[in-house]
């Protein structure tokens, strides 16, 4: 377990109501994000997404997207498409509140900083120039 | 019944289609499900009416056979919480119905069970079976012996404590749960009595420390029962994590076949197929029940399909170990010690986390045979028919922590086609001699269902979307049809209201190919997914799709 990864600090931080945190487990999402836009703290570099890429790893976050995130259970994160918006703020609240369909609430269990560099590590991953168009033999 | 009847057969004593007249089979109707899911399972008919459950959100249609077209007498739309797509392992699938006192039962995804109306489709009950808190899902088909529904979960990939439960068929209560590990008081054992020779809380002594209670053994496949010997028998999934170094032990009982009675779920005896499961062989294939003579002698037996690719012939009286043979490309066993019961492991194919990127393991995690495709065996010619997979992995483990309903997995496991360039095949197997009589190659794996019939005829779907007929005899092809999407559902033969002989499938390729073969969905536009590398071409052939086919003579 990476050391970012403990619990989260009680209270409200950014806007984000303490109700959604679960102390036992990951809840599945489906609340209603707060409408602000909330900014990226953590600036990328090689370091965060290294970071963020084991966070990814060590919260099973690749069980259900897939080694590499290119899509498993859960939609691909390497596609350059997106359910929910694709910026850091958008991805931010994917991953803390869920979202329905079965993206669990991270906020419960993951601070703040942790998720910032989850999203650092997916936005740095390439997008596949042949996404739109698939040719066979 | 799901499979037919309580032996789990999927044989049908229709004898109208054969093998001089099944060329001349067509479709005589089809009907969209609406839904994209993977369509495991099969329709169930009841007198003049077929049900059909689709895939999340799990739709019941009931279907008038006695009208021209087959108009819909109701459909039940229920209120399934889709929290459950992100906590079922494998495509939100669903695998079927079961009839009993004029209900028809099934599971949701979501972890509850309902009762219907057969005549009317009003519900009449409905249960909350599992906790999706703890990763638990439920798309198998739940089984009746006697007055109980027998139901349990997946989660397999989430660390569940797996189980089985008793409830009541007229009000849903649930009256007995067993686990599949942990104390003999949650396992319902009771060791030196009776058959079970279990040694005594031998679903903690094999795992480490409480590492049990989240070991997995899920219960997601078939279920079937002997009346006279009043014993229910399904397999368990497999142990978790993947990484096998979180938990030492043989993790009794997961990969196993439970007997257990109906009534209470009092254990009665298990056997485990893969102890201290290396590479998720889960054991939910079914376990076909049949009167085979075995070694001169005539014995009761139950015949299965490992994922682990030996198909086994065991006395279902006792559990004794008859025949152990492989059925597919077998590396990791040498083959099974017929006096202990226990695998001849080569330990050059065991993983774990500190033994790197294992190579060259066969069958792959997709099972030697999938328990997704239910065999169907044939008393005329006294011969098993199932479908196969020709893939082989390497499996590289890691450490995995595991955070309830969150996925519990610790392993990476690419795949490659075996050994001779065919994805799978459809064969005919000799359960009490341990042999393949015929097969058929397919370019894909297959991971269909099949029915037998008293024509001698033997039906399967492929990947690529052909709905095939052959000659039970003989393995010969006598017709085939292209049914719109890659076949992972199981056929079924009924006698229509007019006395006809029918058979019936559903198109809709699904379940671990939504996971392997991403391309074969166009469904959203926000996730665009790679071929598999193993069968880059599939989607060529193929996309998802949902849709029932009935075809006659």
């Amino acid at each position: 377990m990476v050391a970012a990864c403990g619990r989260s600090d009680s209270g409200v931080s950014g806007g984000i109501p303490a109700s959604i945190r679960y102390p036992d487990h990951v809840a599945a999402g489906g609340n209603q994000p707060p409408a602000v836009e909330v900014k990226n703290p953590i600036p990328s570099d090689s370091t965060v997404v290294a970071d963020g890429g084991k966070i990814f790893s060590a919260m099973n976050c690749d069980g259900c997207h897939g080694g590499g995130a290119t899509g498993w259970v859960g939609p691909s994160l390497v596609d350059g498409r997106w359910r929910y918006g694709g910026t850091d703020g958008a991805l931010f609240q994917s991953i803390f509140y869920g979202r329905p369909r079965g993206m669990p609430a991270y906020g419960g269990i993951l601070s703040p900083g942790a998720i910032w560099k989850i999203v650092s590590y997916i936005r740095a991953q390439p997008v596949p120039v042949t996404v739109p168009t698939e040719s066979f033999k | 019944m799901p499979a037919k009847d309580y032996a789990a057969t999927r044989y049908s004593r229709l004898a109208q289609i054969t093998t001089r007249n099944a060329a001349r089979l067509r479709p005589v109707w089809s009907f969209s499900t609406g839904v994209l899911g993977g369509h495991e399972g099969q329709p169930l008919v009841v007198g003049s009416t077929m049900y059909v459950v689709t895939p999340f959100p799990d739709v019941l249609y009931a279907f008038d056979l006695t009208r021209r077209g087959y108009p819909l007498k109701w459909k039940y739309r229920p209120d399934v919480n889709p929290t459950a797509l992100g906590l079922a392992c494998c495509d939100a699938i669903n695998r079927g119905a079961v009839y009993a006192d004029g209900k028809i039962i099934y599971n949701l995804l979501d972890g509850h069970t309902v009762a219907v109306d057969a005549v009317s489709g009003g519900e009449l009950w409905k249960t909350q079976i599992a906790d999706m808190g703890q990763g638990e899902t439920t798309p198998m088909a739940p089984f009746v012996a006697g007055n109980r529904v027998i139901v349990g979960p997946s989660g397999g990939e989430f660390g569940i404590y797996g189980w089985v439960k008793g409830l009541d068929v007229a009000t849903g209560k649930i009256l007995w749960t067993a686990h599949n590990m942990g104390p003999d008081s949650l396992m319902l054992a009771r060791p030196g009595r009776g058959r079970y020779r279990g040694d005594a809380n031998i679903g903690v002594s094999t795992w480490e420390g409480d590492s049990w209670r989240r070991g997995g053994a899920p219960v997601w496949g078939w279920i079937s029962y002997d009346p006279q010997l009043d014993l229910i028998y399904f397999g368990t999934g497999n142990p978790g994590p993947y990484n096998t170094e979180q938990r030492p032990g043989e993790n009794k009982w997961t990969n196993s076949v439970l007997a257990r009675r109906p009534r209470d779920g009092t254990l009665v005896w298990a056997y485990q197929f893969t102890p201290h499961d290396s590479w998720d062989f889960d054991s939910n294939a079914e376990m076909i029940l049949a009167d085979l003579v075995v070694g001169g002698r005539m014995r009761k037996v139950l015949v299965h399909f490992d994922k682990n690719g030996f198909a086994y012939t065991l006395d279902r009286v006792t559990g004794e170990l008859l025949v152990a043979e492989p059925c597919a490309n077998v590396t990791w066993a040498k083959g099974i010690n017929k006096r202990t019961g226990m695998p001849i492991v080569d330990t050059t194919k065991t993983t774990g986390a500190s033994r790197g990127n294992v190579q060259g393991i066969c069958p792959s995690l997709e099972g030697g045979k999938s328990p997704a495709s239910p065999a169907a065996y044939s008393p005329r010619t006294g011969l098993f028919y199932t479908a196969t997979n020709n893939l082989c992995m390497n499996f590289e483990a890691a450490p995995v922590t595991h955070i309830a309903g969150t996925p519990y997995i610790g392993a990476t496991t690419p795949y490659v086609i075996g050994p001779g360039g065919h994805g799978g095949e459809f064969i005919a197997w000799d359960a009490a001699r341990g042999r393949k009589v015929w097969g058929i190659k397919e370019k894909f794996p297959v991971w269909s269902g099949s029915v037998v019939t008293a024509g001698d005829v033997v039906f399967f779907g492929t990947l690529d979307g052909w709905f095939k007929a052959a000659d039970a005899k003989t393995g010969r092809e006598l017709w085939k049809f292209k049914v719109g999407s890659g076949v992972v559902g199981a056929p079924i033969s009924f006698r229509g209201p007019n006395g006809k002989q029918y058979i019936a499938v559903y198109a809709g390729i699904g379940g671990d190919w939504f996971l392997l073969s991403g391309d074969v969905r166009s469904d959203d536009p926000a996730d665009v997914r790679p071929p598999a590398d193993f069968a880059k071409d599939l989607a060529q052939h193929t996309s998802q799709g949902g849709i029932v086919w009935i075809f006659g003579l």
